[in-house]
């Protein structure tokens, strides 16, 4: 089963007061879906065209849900019909948080970064995020 | 008061002269002072500027140990021009890559010791590449350098005819010695690998020099009106369709004017009748089976600090018939273009795009390419645009 969330992007992406990922600090964008939640900065930000950047992630679960054991990271270009041209290796950091590395942006344009992971029922839970580089 | 009029037409005909002189200038001003049709706007000064500065120092690289020592690079030039690397004692590295022509040889397609697939690739600001050949079979400069000592239809050596000149000839054992603090040891691996590493190491120092283009650049990054209005309006306009409804820039970027990657153009994909050339698909897998590569052993680099590309490309379908996205500095020392060479003239390539075969385009290739159906002066204006990247000196 796959269970798509819609992402609730903050205003301007940015966090503000949001409470997951606080640690990861200011200019951190957060994403909301049924009671899940992510923070994730970039590394360097803001994310570059042509070159590899890394995010460092929080997740957060509802109340009374587990943390799941791994998080996968990806991202597409929607309009182009193409994603990334590398596989980013996603590394458990401990308590919720995530580094994920690798990642490359190849082209300039509205690129969608998607968040995804199995919660304690084993449902696909994915959380997605536009982003736009130039 | 009388002369208040005529001093103001007069002060009116110089503002307009000024802008007219300088187009650039005019997305500074209000719109309704910029009567003028200057191709350029506002929102195309972030994405003029990201194609400089130029030229950029030259990049460290950690996976070869004598990347910027003089010695391995006088060495690397020794080698480069030395035909008894060869199977056959009489091919160079410069028969090909000639230094006349931009270290191209103005072939559709290389012939070493057989005629290979793929056009042969100018060499400058190779150290500003992340990946090495059409394919991007390489992930270093210095494997990529290794790769045509041992191909049957370059070079035609093996490690052992190569580490074997290396120690035979007294001038180059001596550049060896030189370059590397000892004499070529026993390990013709080891030996072979040393050679492609001072290769590399002259071959990075190739920089390409400043264009018309980089004057217009830093121009503009000064906010110099009257050097800016200096660069041609033809060029201009191709510079402006460049950006805008060419969208060359979606690949062309940066100060190589390539974002370093692979796109599928719509190019035949046989490099002979009834044999795929796989493109990218076939690099990746080149690649990863290479025991030369930033995760092997021949890195210098204890930290593998440069190979994050390496260990995080992904193989898929869709690289099937991609070939990297070239420079566009000096093109005019790298006729014929494309892969294989099938464009004899610039005007070809500009021709391609403008009646692009959608057909061809693999079901999942880049959506964002469709037949330009360019009119004779927006060609005019590309070709003069393309021109202004060619370097003076």
């Amino acid at each position: 089963m796959r269970r798509l969330l819609l992402a609730s992007a903050l205003a301007g992406g940015a966090a503000g007061a949001w409470a997951c990922g606080e640690s990861l600090g200011a200019g951190r964008h957060a994403l909301a879906g049924e009671g899940w939640q992510i923070a994730w900065r970039a590394a360097p930000s803001p994310v570059p065209v042509g070159k590899h950047f890394a995010l460092d992630i929080a997740l957060c679960a509802p109340a009374g849900q587990a943390l799941p054991a791994a998080l996968r990271v990806d991202a597409t270009m929607p309009e182009h019909k193409h994603g990334m041209n590398y596989r980013p290796s996603v590394q458990p950091q401990g308590a919720g948080l995530y580094r994920a590395e690798g990642l490359m942006f190849h082209m300039p344009g509205r690129w969608e970064l998607v968040f995804e992971w199995r919660d304690g029922t084993g449902a696909v839970r994915r959380l997605a995020q536009p982003l736009t580089v130039q | 008061m009388k002369r208040w009029p005529a001093l103001l037409a007069t002060l009116l005909a110089a503002l307009l002269a000024a802008l007219w002189a300088a187009p650039l200038a005019t997305v500074a001003l209000p719109a309704v002072a910029d009567p003028l049709p200057s191709p350029l706007h506002d929102e195309d000064i972030p994405r003029i500027l990201a194609f400089g500065p130029w030229p950029p120092p030259l990049k460290p690289d950690p996976s070869n140990r004598v990347w910027d020592r003089p010695e391995a690079i006088a060495f690397g030039r020794q080698l480069f021009h030395e035909p008894a690397l060869s199977a056959n004692g009489r091919i160079a590295c410069a028969s090909c890559h000639q230094a006349a022509r931009g270290f191209s040889d103005g072939l559709p397609r290389g012939v070493g010791l057989a005629r290979g697939d793929r056009n042969t690739l100018a060499l400058h600001d190779l150290d500003l590449q992340r990946w090495f050949g059409w394919d991007g079979a390489n992930d270093t400069l210095w494997a990529q350098s290794l790769r045509p000592l041992l191909d049957a239809r370059e070079m035609g050596g093996s490690l052992a005819t190569v580490a074997r000149a290396v120690r035979d000839a007294p001038a180059l054992r001596q550049g060896y010695m030189a370059a590397f603090g000892e004499a070529p040891g026993p390990d013709d691996e080891r030996v072979a690998v040393d050679v492609a590493k001072a290769l590399a190491a002259w071959q990075a120092t190739l920089r390409s020099g400043r264009t018309p283009f980089d004057q217009f650049r830093d121009a503009v990054a000064r906010g110099d009106r009257a050097a800016a209005a200096r660069y041609p309006q033809a060029a201009q306009r191709g510079l402006a369709l460049f950006l805008g409804r060419g969208r060359c820039y979606t690949c062309h970027l940066g100060p190589t004017f390539s974002n370093g990657e692979f796109h599928d153009l719509g190019l035949p994909h046989f490099a002979e009748p009834g044999r795929v050339d796989p493109g990218r698909h076939g690099g990746i897998r080149k690649l990863q089976a290479s025991r030369y590569n930033l995760l092997g052993s021949f890195n210098d680099d204890p930290a593998r600090g440069t190979a994050t590309s390496t260990a995080h490309v992904a193989l898929e379908h869709r690289h099937y018939g991609e070939f990297k996205v070239p420079s566009l500095r000096n093109l005019r020392f790298s006729a014929p273009y494309f892969h294989d060479g099938s464009a004899a003239t610039l005007r070809e390539v500009l021709r391609h795009y403008s009646e692009l075969n959608e057909e061809r385009l693999h079901a999942d290739g880049e959506k964002l390419l469709v037949p330009l159906k360019l009119n004779a002066q927006e060609t005019e204006d590309l070709l003069a645009f393309l021109d202004s990247l060619n370097d003076t000196q």
